[in-house]
């Protein structure tokens, strides 16, 4: 729950500085431009997470590779398994 | 291990990615500080279609996602059904 309400705090937070600048509300009167690359931030910030998604996918996609000892592990622990079963009288 | 078609298709969609960010950071955050009549300004598209194409995309998206849903779930209800 802290959790949460921390990552609460924090959009509300970056959403208030957001909405400040965006709408001028304290007449700090910021230059236009500022207002203008303010205004599209949060679509911004949510295209910059696709990219970013996209990306790593893309480049785990590229460098997905075998797991050749965790493969013969599991084979050891199927085997001893196995072995352990059929000495309990187990029948396969 | 990765085959090469899974390298190439990883690998353009990272540059994808890269070619999109890059694009789309000049669009919004650079372009303001340029002048109206400058050069660069042909590149790109009225600043109003800054938001309005990834709003189409979004929704587009979110449909997308809602009808793969619904089929999913309309395939997997109706042997249920017949049970």
């Amino acid at each position: 729950m802290t959790k949460l309400l921390e990552w609460l705090f924090g959009v509300s937070l970056v959403g208030a500085v957001w909405a400040l600048v965006t709408f001028d509300l304290l007449d700090l009167s910021l230059p236009k431009t500022y207002r203008e690359v303010a205004w599209p931030m949060p679509l911004y910030l949510l295209v910059s997470f696709g990219c970013y998604s996209l990306a790593t996918v893309g480049y785990r996609v590229a460098t997905f590779n075998d797991c050749e000892e965790a493969a013969k592990e599991l084979q050891g622990q199927i085997k001893e398994a196995k072995e352990d079963l059929r000495k309990k009288g187990l029948k396969m | 291990m990765a085959t090469g078609v899974d390298q190439a298709a990883g690998m353009s969609l990272v540059v994808f990615s890269l070619l999109l960010f890059t694009y789309y950071s000049v669009w919004v955050i650079v372009l303001p500080f340029v002048d109206s009549d400058h050069v660069l300004h042909k590149y790109f598209l009225p600043r109003e279609y800054s938001v309005i194409l990834p709003g189409i995309a979004a929704v587009i998206l979110l449909l997308c996602i809602g009808a793969f849903t619904a089929v999913v779930m309309w395939k997997n209800r109706k042997p249920k059904k017949a049970d």
